[in-house]
């Protein structure tokens, strides 16, 4: 039922072409971002128990507004729910397990990146040197289409295991490529 | 439809028919299955595909790559059937297509449900693009092309129909043969039960083939068969059997059904009735019956059907049938019931019992005259006199066989006629009027009776066809019918059975055999009465002859015991008879009284003499030879009074008894033939006896008197001597007996041998004795004595005393002292000289001696008993020395000697003691004359 209301209210979003040029972009971004929960494998570790909710944070400013938490509403991954944390400052971030770095952070991201390391944090950005610059994922916009650049080196120090289907849609990098 | 096709057809159609279904089905089920199979693996198979598809697709979904999308579908290339494949977004959205040259026309504008479908000859798949399992990205359309798989089924099955045809043909073959092992057999056995049923024939048998059902079919076809030839040869031996003890059963047999019509008659009933079976059948049986019978029979019948009571059936009756020449006849009839498949028929047995009747009648006749027979034979043994015998039988056989006319006749065969000896009762007056009363005689000629008296039966159907007197005298009495039946003993015919009849031909064999058999009967009766009057005789005779012995007997022991009596008092009266005879004859000078007392001596000496030698012949076994002398019986008559005075006078009266005596003597009476000494034993004996029987008292009468009587023309004269008393009698009894020896009234007095005595006397003079006598009338003794037909010698012997003419050298030899000196004296007074010698010992001795001397004995005198040396050896021991002396043995068993011819030899006369001297000097003076001869010569 829950899931049959979802599917109406992401029909009527993807359904609504006025809203699309303006929000096209972050609704699909979300999308994407609760698609990597599907298609990554985070170390059992990261889990206190089986049942601990898969957080996806968000640091900066959100551009998604509330679809993000319709997207990953009622939804699981493996037996872990999937909650959405919003940070404004990156010193609050924690305890995610994937993280969103807004457009706001596009200055301030590096060190964030350099405290997340070997944190197994699926991080992603849409913004430009993310990937080189030791960020895992980040969106890109080719032929008006959004695409994945994964930063394989961040992703193995992450310890997180993304699914080769993933991988084929992405373009792969190692560091500096960016 | 089916059931009419021979079972060849029908086997290979149900083998074709089986084996097609079986390969159609099989086909059909190939094919479902093929199908069937070939649409869920090309489910399968896009199944798999689309499953592939879709999860390749998952990330281009997810991540909106339609170029992935679209490199992904493109790996179908691999699957040619794979028409159509397309990618639908979450929204709906057509998102990637394969193959891209393909206008849009091929895909479906609007997604659908999960599912698979066929249609138009392709297969479509509608499938969710899910990402782990509950997150939707979009649709998957598959579409595969299925023509190749219809075209593969319709390979299939072209070849599996053509492979089924393949295998009918196939089939076909096999069926057509396999069918044989099936038809085979069962034409086999179709053809013997159709060759069985057809000829009947059950000899037949089918041929086995194999050991299967068939096989075992074939057996019990074939032991069924067996059985049904052995039934049906049973069957036909027992129904021949059964047809030929039908045919010559002695019995007649008739089978006929309810309604009374004949339906099988055999060859016996045939040779019964007369009829044939063809002239029977299908008729009722009441022709076989006399009228009185047939009018009831169909009533019988039908009675008997409906009620079911049985008066003939089962039980058996005689009955009256009717031959085909209407003769009736007797039959026995037994009735059996047949029930043959509900119908119900009668067999008839019958027995012709003509014959068994005539049978059952002559055996009754038989037995009638068996009984008679009996009867007669009874009755003959009853009597014991011929004339009885012959009444009995006469009456009877006229009574009860029964006759007309009956009667015996003795024959007599030298005279050659027949007496009539008994006519019967109711034969009586045809017998006067045919002359043949009893005692008549008929003469034998050749009249029938001739044949008769050698020992045959005659038998004469019709007398008055015969010319002879005989018959036409039985024929004008009316008698017609004639047996004569011979009376044999021992096969001499004297007599014969006369039975007739009035009839012709009036008896049957089996009488003529009766009448046989009486006769022998009769005869054999009247023989046995013969021979038993005959043996009657000689029981009689036999017994007199017992008694006679049996009196010899005792009179011989007694005469053992009175010959020793004798012997001692014949010498001892021998020197009173020597002395008295010598006295009288020597001394004249004797007183006249004196001379009559030893006259009465000498009278008595000479009675004991008599007496003794009678004694004697109680033992002797024949008469004895008496010197017969004429004697005067009135003479002997008054001596035996006289000297019985004592004895019927004096002794009774000493007890007051007196006896009267009457004599009555008849003057002249003629001499009689006879001893005196016996006559007068025997009428002493008489006196005695007449004497004992009044011891009352009475009147003896002594009578002698002559009669003359006729016999047998001849005239003799018989001197009668009675002696009669009117004493107590004798019964009829005792009167019998009282001849008998040792037979007496008189108990312990009685010697019982007085009479015997007198009866002996009687016999020995050819005399009668003749008894009256009863009980207290008294008793008379006649004595009838012959007369004297020739006076041979007188009387009174006048014989020249004779005495030798010279003296005599005798020797004298006895034991008894007082005898050699009688003997001794009487001799020497003779003038003789006389050596006397005691014992026989000592007088041998003597004549030895004088022998030796050159003496001479003229004559030795010896007497036969004495101790140690006897007569015989005295006589035998002079005759050894001097054989020509005479040697005179005197003897007081003289008697005996002379009587049994026993005179020793060497001796050459026997005197007996007591010597007679006028005998003695007579037979001295022989002897000397026969010795003188002789010894002149010396």
């Amino acid at each position: 039922m829950k899931r049959i209301v979802r599917d109406l209210i992401l029909l009527m979003i993807f359904a609504c072409p006025a809203s699309r040029a303006a929000t096209s972009e972050y609704q699909l971004e979300a999308v994407f971002l609760f698609n990597f929960t599907q298609f990554v494998e985070w170390p059992a570790t990261v889990f206190e128990r089986p049942d601990s909710p898969l957080a996806i944070c968000v640091l900066g400013e959100d551009p998604f507004g509330d679809m993000l938490d319709n997207i990953v509403r009622d939804e699981s991954v493996s037996g872990h729910p999937i909650i959405i944390n919003r940070y404004r400052n990156a010193s609050m971030v924690n305890h995610c397990h994937i993280l969103f770095f807004s457009r706001s952070e596009m200055q301030s991201f590096k060190p964030v990146l350099q405290s997340l390391k070997n944190s197994s944090v699926l991080t992603v950005a849409g913004f430009e040197g993310f990937a080189l610059s030791g960020g895992i994922i980040r969106f890109l916009v080719v032929e008006n289409k959004l695409r994945l650049r994964i930063n394989m080196i961040a992703m193995h120090d992450a310890k997180l295991e993304i699914s080769s289907k993933l991988l084929r849609q992405a373009e792969l990098i190692g560091h500096g490529e960016d | 439809m089916l059931r009419n096709i021979p079972i060849r057809r029908k086997v290979m159609l149900m083998m074709m028919s089986v084996s097609g279904t079986v390969l159609l089905l099989t086909c059909l089920a190939f094919i479902a299955y093929e199908y069937h199979e070939f649409r869920s693996h090309s489910v399968r198979n896009i199944s798999t595909l689309g499953k592939l598809i879709a999860n390749n697709s998952t990330a281009a979904l997810a991540f909106d790559n339609a170029d992935d999308a679209r490199e992904v579908l493109a790996a179908l290339k691999a699957e040619p059937n794979i028409t159509h494949a397309a990618l639908y977004g979450v929204d709906g959205k057509l998102f990637a297509r394969y193959p891209e040259a393909a206008g849009l026309q091929g895909y479906p504008a609007n997604i659908a449900e999960d599912g698979y479908q066929f249609a138009d000859g392709a297969l479509t798949q509608w499938l969710t693009v899910m990402q782990d399992n509950n997150h939707r990205l979009g649709k998957l359309y598959l579409r595969a092309d299925q023509r190749g798989l219809y075209t593969e089924l319709r390979n299939y099955s072209l070849i599996a129909i053509m492979m089924t045809g393949v295998a009918l043909v196939i089939a076909y073959f096999l069926a057509r043969f396999l069918q044989s092992q099936i038809s085979r057999p069962l034409t086999a056995l179709l053809n013997t039960t159709t060759a069985v049923g057809q000829h009947h024939d059950y000899s037949l048998r089918a041929e086995k083939i194999g050991n299967d059902e068939f096989g075992q079919l074939t057996e019990g076809l074939n032991s069924m068969l067996m059985r049904i030839q052995h039934q049906a040869r049973e069957v036909t031996e027992s129904n021949e059997v059964v047809r030929a003890i039908i045919e010559t059963a002695s019995e007649g047999i008739i089978t006929i059904d309810e309604h009374g019509l004949v339906e099988a008659f055999n060859a016996t009933a045939s040779r019964i009735f007369g009829y044939t079976l063809e002239e029977v059948r299908g008729k009722n049986v009441k022709l076989l019956m006399p009228p009185q019978y047939a009018t009831n029979h169909d009533e019988y019948i039908s009675s008997y059907l409906r009620t079911g009571e049985k008066k003939v059936i089962g039980i058996g009756r005689e009955v009256t049938g009717k031959r085909k020449d209407g003769s009736t006849f007797p039959m026995d009839l037994a009735i059996v019931e047949v029930q043959l498949h509900g119908r119900r028929k009668f067999s008839g047995f019958v027995r012709d019992v003509t014959q068994r009747k005539e049978w059952e009648a002559g055996l009754q006749a038989q037995m009638n005259r068996l009984a008679l027979l009996n009867r007669i034979t009874r009755a003959t043994a009853e009597r014991q006199d011929l004339q009885s015998i012959f009444q009995v039988v006469v009456r009877s056989l006229e009574q009860d066989l029964p006759l007309d006319f009956a009667c015996i006749c003795l024959y007599d065969s030298i005279a050659q006629e027949l007496t009539v000896t008994s006519v019967g009762v109711n034969s009586g007056s045809l017998a006067m009027e045919l002359a043949m009363t009893e005692q008549a005689h008929i003469a034998i000629d050749k009249n029938g009776l001739s044949r008769c008296v050698l020992g045959y039966l005659v038998y004469e159907q019709d007398v008055s066809l015969i010319s002879f007197p005989f018959p036409q005298r039985l024929a004008a009495g009316g008698l017609r019918s004639l047996v004569a039946a011979p009376l044999l003993a021992e096969s001499k015919v004297f007599g014969v059975l006369i039975a007739a009849r009035r009839a012709v031909n009036g008896f049957t064999a089996g009488e003529s055999e009766f009448l046989r058999q009486l006769s022998e009967h009769v005869a054999l009766a009247a023989h046995n009465a013969q021979i038993y009057r005959a043996l009657q005789q000689a029981y009689e005779d036999l017994r007199q002859s017992q008694q006679t012995i049996l009196q010899q007997e005792r009179l011989s022991a007694l005469g053992q015991i009175a010959s020793g009596v004798a012997h001692d008092i014949n010498n001892a009266i021998s020197p009173v008879a020597l002395y008295t005879e010598s006295l009288l004859q020597y001394e004249p000078n004797l007183s006249d009284r004196a001379r009559k007392y030893l006259e009465t001596i000498q009278r008595a000496i000479e009675d004991v003499a008599q007496t003794v030698t009678r004694m004697r012949e109680f033992y002797r076994t024949r008469e004895p030879r008496l010197d017969l002398v004429q004697i005067d019986l009135n003479v002997i008559a008054q001596q035996v009074i006289d000297l019985t005075r004592v004895r019927w006078r004096d002794v009774p009266q000493e007890s007051g008894v007196v006896i009267e005596l009457q004599t009555s003597f008849e003057a002249s009476l003629p001499k009689v033939m006879g001893a005196e000494h016996e006559i007068r034993d025997a009428l002493t004996n008489l006196i005695f006896n007449a004497v004992d029987a009044m011891p009352k008292g009475g009147t003896l009468s002594v009578t002698t008197r002559v009669i003359n009587r006729q016999e047998q023309n001849v005239q003799d004269a018989f001197v009668l001597l009675e002696v009669s008393d009117t004493g107590v009698g004798m019964d009829e009894k005792t009167r019998k007996r009282c001849l008998e020896p040792f037979f007496t009234t008189k108990g312990e007095r009685g010697t019982g041998l007085g009479l015997a005595m007198v009866y002996g006397m009687v016999k020995r003079h050819s005399a009668e004795l003749h008894i009256e006598s009863s009980p207290g009338r008294g008793t008379l003794f006649r004595l009838s004595f012959p007369t004297a037909v020739l006076s041979i010698q007188d009387g009174v012997r006048h014989v020249q005393a004779a005495r030798p003419a010279r003296p005599l050298s005798l020797l004298v030899i006895d034991d008894d002292p007082i005898i050699i000196e009688s003997l001794t004296e009487v001799l020497r007074r003779d003038g003789h000289q006389v050596i006397a010698a005691n014992g026989g010992a000592a007088g041998i001795e003597m004549f030895n001696n004088a022998q030796r001397d050159g003496g001479h004995f003229d004559v030795v005198i010896t007497d036969l008993g004495m101790p140690y040396v006897d007569g015989r050896a005295v006589a035998a021991a002079i005759k050894g020395v001097a054989p020509a002396t005479p040697v005179l043995l005197l003897t007081g068993w003289g008697q005996r000697l002379l009587a049994e011819n026993d005179i020793p030899p060497h001796v050459d006369r026997v005197l007996n003691k007591p010597p007679k001297l006028e005998e003695l000097r007579r037979v001295l003076a022989a002897l000397a004359n026969s010795v003188s001869t002789p010894a002149s010569h010396d």
